[in-house]
Parts: structure tokens; C-alpha cells; sequence
């Protein structure tokens, strides 16, 4: 029963930790993603498309990644280049590829809000037999492999960005851009790079979603899922672990408001909690601010 | 002088034109890789949002929510504040305007509708005092609070309607219908236009007329231009956040209110298809200019109704609409640099 529970709440993290992690990682960077929702999308319908087409998974990943990315890059070159508010720009691109997928949906399949081709082949499930029976760790039989990639990707960004070249120069770009111009780099295109990584990973996120879990595209799948992993990177601040943690907070909340619906608890109630929380977490850094400021003679 | 100014005025309007034009042409490159022709497409468009009397006041109709979200933004955008929050009053306005609407049926419509419609701001800049707070106060960024409040306000209201405000005997999570003294009178029978119309029309005039000739206009726009100057010049800052978050999710709130008592005639789970949303790209593009938000206005809800109307008529989905939208919005905020005369030096 808890490694049921454990288990489906490791499933509904894995979009959100996914998408967490790019958005983090493009927000050290100096760039706060909000289209994050609009790469899921695109992930998510190309990851049917190529998977019912080819037959592989695998390609279909990989298809996902490209297509978040790609979109990743097209919202930064219009932030870096054009110099555009991206907060608005990211919810442009919610607003357009949302549109745009549906448009694709009846234009090209002649489907209103669901594509279910022939032939998806879902993303294989690593089952680890000797854990089966074992309370908790059972949980960890039976995930796809973006989960453990999301997973693994966490304390691998963590050193990337502490102990690599890499990792030093996108921090600078996001807290000292002029510095980071004035010894010879570029950082829009660092920027950019970082915002194309999120939308690979925000791409990845729409694949488990579609071909990890349900095996169909349907419109309203990411559901909001890429401004929980903005609440999540908001909750984790400059921590990446922290940030992993968020994610797997709102990851536990959605398994739980699934089990909860017809207990009695509204499970739009439920649905409010990461947002509530992200409100409470601002408040409280706001607090602390001030509190740090304080001591400032300046202010 | 007068050369120079209508040089200016033609570099303003450029500026305004430009992002409209642009997501135009991508809307156009999507309908041709569809394998529409977007020439025709664009010209059952028109004539579908203008061609004649009953298509002009149905392109009225839905321009009508979307110019009161756009003064909402806009309002709030001059002040320098980031209000991305009108969608969450709209949703709460609507459903406090059709609680009233249903509950007081022996109330005559002349203290029914005022009562509805004051109820629907109230509740629309309640909402917006904690993120305005939070921005005055502790400088949280308003844009992250608000964003999240509209989740909010649209899971609180679904669950209202799905549980204990939802109308017995109704299969879809909707109230009950309001009485019929609460509806707002049309216009043009037989047309959907309301009196909501002309309320947002006054409102814009008005939103024009403080902006230009009030000593808070001048303020709220010379906080939204140099916060820095303004503190140092006695401006408090603080006040000024917070009447504008106020005077904003009023004004929200007041469009949903509209929505309700004019057209829904109740409130429904999905009451509003990002009228808010819209309204911060109507803002953008307007430059939180009083004319502009009606011109832009109009400009998108002739893009809905004909929208829907193409459907119908032809094979191009309806969400051709929402690209155009989401593309406006991102070339809106654009700097294109569009000079005119063009810039002859190098840099």
C-alpha cells in the first residue's frame, strides 16, 4: 500500500522535477522561464507522433527533448536578442504553442483534444525484482528511466554548476552579466544555452507524461504542471536540492489529491496548495529581506 | 514642428501596428503549412468580424470582457506594477455577480445590478491587496503572485460551482441562471450587446481622462517611470502600489461581474477563456494608453468572434485565434526598433 502510494508519487514528480530543473538551471542563468509549460507541450505531442511512427521509445524521447529545446531557443533568442519582458514572452508561448498544438490536433489528425494513434509504444518500465517485497525501497521497482534520469540529473547539475567551468560561467552570467562580458564571453549565448536545456528537459517532461504514463496526447495534459515547477525553482531558490525537494512536495500533493477525490476532499482544494505555497514561500523570503536589510544604515 | 510630431505620432503607431502585423504573418505561415490559404482565411476573417450590423455588435460583444481586462492591465502596468492577476478577479467577480444575481430575486434591477456589479469590484480588489502588500511592503515580485493567484481564484471557483454553489438538477458545474431583473439590458436586440459595452467604454474614457489630467495619474506614471525620482520627489511609493493593485483587481473583478450579468447569465467551471491574459497583451500593445486599449481591443474580439465563425464556415480550427494571441503578446513586448525615418548612422 505505501509503495503504491510512494510509487505513484514518484511518477507525478518526475514532469515537474524535469521541468524544475531546467527552469532552475535557466534561472541561474538570469532567465525566469515561464514558457516552461509551452516546451512540455511540444514534448508531449512529439513524443506520440514520433513514438506511434517509429515504434521506438527511445527515438521518441529524444524527438521530445529536441522539440522543448527548440522552442526553448526560439523564447530566448526573442528575451536575449529582442529584449523582451519574459515573463510575457513566456506566457505568449503558453498561450501560442497551447493554440498551436490544438490547431495541429484538428488541422493534421482531424481530432478535437485527444490524439490517440495506433501503435504508441510507451516508455519501458525497469522493474528491480529483489526490491518488489521490500517496504519502501519497493517503490523503485517498476519507474521509467526519466525518472531515474531526473533523479540523477539533480546531483549532477548540482556539481556541474559548484566545480565545473560550465557551471562558474552560466552563475556569472546571471549574477554579473557585465563581468562575464568584460572578460571576452558572450552571455546572451550562455543564456541561451541555458534556456534551450530547460527546454530539453521541459521536452523530456512531456514525453513521461505522454508516452510514460497515459500513452495519448491530450490538450489539457501538462495541466499546469510548468508553473509548479516555476513554484518549485521559486521554493528552491538557489538550491538545487531544495528545488528537488519542491518538486517532489507538489509530486506528492497531485498523487495524494488523486487518491483523495471522493473522500470528501475537493480536489481542487488540494490543487491550490502549491500555489498557496509558492505565496507563502515569497512572503517569507520578503521577511527575511527586510530583516537582512535592517541592518543596513543605508536603506 | 508639426512635421516632427507627425513623424513621432507615425513612429508611435508603427510601434503599435508592428507586433499585430507580425503575428499575422506567423499566423500565416502556420495556415500555409497547414494548407490554408492565409489570404482567404484573413479575408473571411474580416468580414466576418465587420461585415455588416449583427457581426459588428457580436464583434462588440466579445470585445467587451477584453477591454475591461486591458484597463485592468493597464492601470496597473503604468505604475510600473506587473498586475498579471485580472484573471483571477474576473473569475471571482463573475461568480459573486451571479450569486447576487440568483439570490435576491425580488430586488428591482436598478439596485440589483449596481449591488452586483459594486460586490464583483469589491471582491476583485480584495484579492489583489495581499499580492499589493506584498510588493509595497517586502517587495515580493508581483508578477509570481499574481500569476499564482489566478490558479487560485479558478480551483476555488470550479470547486464552488462543482459543490456548494452548483445549480441542483445541473449536469455541467454551473450556478443557477440569475433572474432576469439582473441581466444587462441589449442594446441592439436582437444581438448579444450589452449595456456592458458602454460601461466599458465610460470606464476607458475615464481611465483616459485621470491619466491625463489627475494629479494621481501623473503620479502613478511617474512612479512606473523612475521609482528612484519619485521616492526622492515625497511620492509614497507604497500608497501608490497599493491603489494601483487596488484600483486593478477592481476593475478585474468588475469585468467578470459584467461577463455575468451581460451575456453567461450565470456562472460556469471555465467562465473565462484567458480574458485576462488577453487584456495584458492588449495593454502591451496599447502602450496603457486609453485609445489604444479600445483599439486593441476591438482588434481581438474581432479576432474571437470571427474565430469562431471560420469554424463554421471553413475548415481552420478555431485556435488559429489563439495563436494570433500569444503571438501579439510576444511581439508586443519585442523591442523591434522600427525607426522611421530609418536610423542612417551605423550605431
Amino acid at each position: 500500500m505505501i509503495n503504491l502510494f510512494l510509487h505513484a508519487a514518484l511518477l507525478t514528480t518526475t514532469p515537474i522535477l524535469l521541468a524544475a530543473i531546467g527552469g532552475f538551471v535557466n534561472r541561474m542563468g538570469g532567465l525566469v522561464n515561464l514558457g516552461l509549460e509551452s516546451m512540455m507541450t511540444a514534448g508531449a505531442l512529439v513524443a506520440v507522433e514520433v513514438s506511434a511512427s517509429t515504434g521506438s521509445a527511445f527515438l521518441a524521447t529524444l524527438a521530445a527533448g529536441s522539440a522543448g529545446a527548440a522552442v526553448g531557443l526560439l523564447m530566448s533568442l526573442v528575451i536575449t536578442r529582442l529584449r523582451a519582458n519574459e515573463i510575457i514572452v513566456g506566457l505568449g508561448f503558453t498561450v501560442a504553442v497551447a493554440g498551436l498544438a490544438r490547431f495541429i490536433l484538428k488541422s493534421a489528425y482531424g481530432v478535437s483534444g485527444t490524439y490517440d494513434p495506433a501503435g504508441v509504444v510507451m516508455l519501458p518500465r525497469l522493474a528491480i525484482p529483489s526490491l518488489d517485497r521490500v517496504p519502501v525501497l519497493g517503490a523503485l521497482s517498476g519507474l521509467d528511466p526519466l525518472t531515474w534520469l531526473a533523479w540523477a540529473l539533480v546531483p549532477a547539475v548540482a556539481f556541474a554548476l559548484a566545480r565545473t567551468r560550465w557551471g562558474l560561467r552560466l552563475r556569472a552570467t546571471g549574477a554579473a552579466e557585465a563581468t562575464v562580458r568584460s572578460v571576452g564571453l558572450q552571455p546572451l549565448a550562455i543564456r541561451d544555452g541555458s534556456t534551450i536545456f530547460a527546454g530539453a528537459l521541459s521536452g523530456l517532461a512531456g514525453a513521461h507524461l505522454s508516452i510514460g504514463i497515459v500513452g495519448l496526447f491530450n490538450e489539457g495534459i501538462t495541466g499546469g504542471r510548468g508553473f509548479i515547477a516555476l513554484a518549485a525553482f521559486y521554493f528552491g531558490r538557489t538550491s538545487i536540492v531544495r528545488t528537488a525537494l519542491g518538486a517532489l512536495l507538489f509530486g506528492v500533493f497531485d498523487a495524494a489529491q488523486i487518491r483523495l477525490q471522493g473522500r470528501g476532499v475537493p480536489a481542487e482544494i488540494v490543487q491550490t496548495l502549491p500555489y498557496v505555497i509558492v505565496i507563502l514561500v515569497l512572503t517569507g523570503l520578503g521577511f527575511a529581506d527586510r530583516r537582512a536589510m535592517r541592518g543596513n544604515v543605508l536603506r | 514642428m508639426i512635421a516632427r510630431l507627425t513623424a513621432a505620432d507615425f513612429g508611435q503607431a508603427t510601434a503599435a501596428v508592428a507586433p499585430f502585423a507580425l503575428a499575422l504573418a506567423v499566423g500565416a505561415l502556420v495556415l500555409a503549412a497547414t494548407g490554408h490559404e492565409p489570404a482567404a482565411v484573413y479575408r473571411l476573417m474580416l468580414d466576418e468580424a465587420f461585415g455588416g450590423e449583427r457581426r459588428i455588435a457580436a464583434t462588440l460583444t466579445e470585445t467587451t470582457p477584453l477591454l475591461l481586462t486591458g484597463l485592468a492591465a493597464a492601470i496597473a502596468f503604468r505604475a510600473g506594477v506587473f498586475n498579471v492577476g485580472a484573471e483571477g478577479c474576473f473569475y471571482l467577480g463573475g461568480i459573486v455577480a451571479a450569486v447576487i444575481g440568483y439570490s435576491l430575486p425580488s430586488w428591482p434591477g436598478v439596485a440589483l445590478i449596481p449591488l452586483a456589479l459594486v460586490a464583483a469590484s469589491v471582491v476583485g480588489s480584495a484579492w489583489l491587496v495581499a499580492p499589493g502588500l506584498l510588493r509595497a511592503r517586502l517587495g515580493v515580485d508581483e508578477v509570481v503572485t499574481t500569476l499564482m493567484l489566478n490558479f487560485i481564484a479558478i480551483d476555488l471557483t470550479s470547486w464552488l460551482v462543482d459543490g456548494p454553489l452548483l445549480a441542483r438538477g445541473s449536469a455541467n458545474s454551473a450556478t443557477q441562471q440569475i433572474v432576469a431583473a439582473a441581466e444587462l439590458p441589449r442594446l441592439l436586440p436582437p444581438t448579444t450587446l450589452h449595456l456592458g459595452f458602454l460601461i466599458s467604454l465610460i470606464l476607458a474614457l475615464a481611465y483616459g481622462a485621470w491619466s491625463r489630467f489627475c494629479a494621481g495619474g501623473f503620479e502613478s506614471r511617474l512612479v512606473g517611470l523612475n521609482p528612484r525620482f519619485s521616492r526622492a520627489v515625497g511620492i509614497d511609493l507604497e500608497r501608490v502600489v497599493l491603489r494601483t493593485m487596488v484600483a486593478s483587481g477592481a476593475v478585474g473583478g468588475l469585468a467578470g461581474g459584467i461577463h455575468t450579468l451581460g451575456l453567461v447569465h450565470r456562472f460556469v467551471a471555465g467562465f473565462s477563456p484567458g480574458y485576462g491574459f488577453t487584456g495584458v497583451a492588449i495593454a502591451l500593445l496599447a502602450r496603457n494608453s486609453a485609445l489604444g486599449v479600445v483599439i486593441a481591443a476591438v482588434l481581438f474580439g474581432a479576432l474571437s468572434s470571427a474565430g469562431a465563425n471560420i469554424q463554421l464556415f471553413s475548415n481552420v480550427p478555431i485556435e488559429i485565434v489563439e495563436i494570433l494571441q500569444g503571438a501579439v503578446m510576444i511581439f508586443a513586448v519585442a523591442r523591434l526598433t522600427f525607426r522611421w525615418p530609418p536610423a542612417r548612422s551605423a550605431a
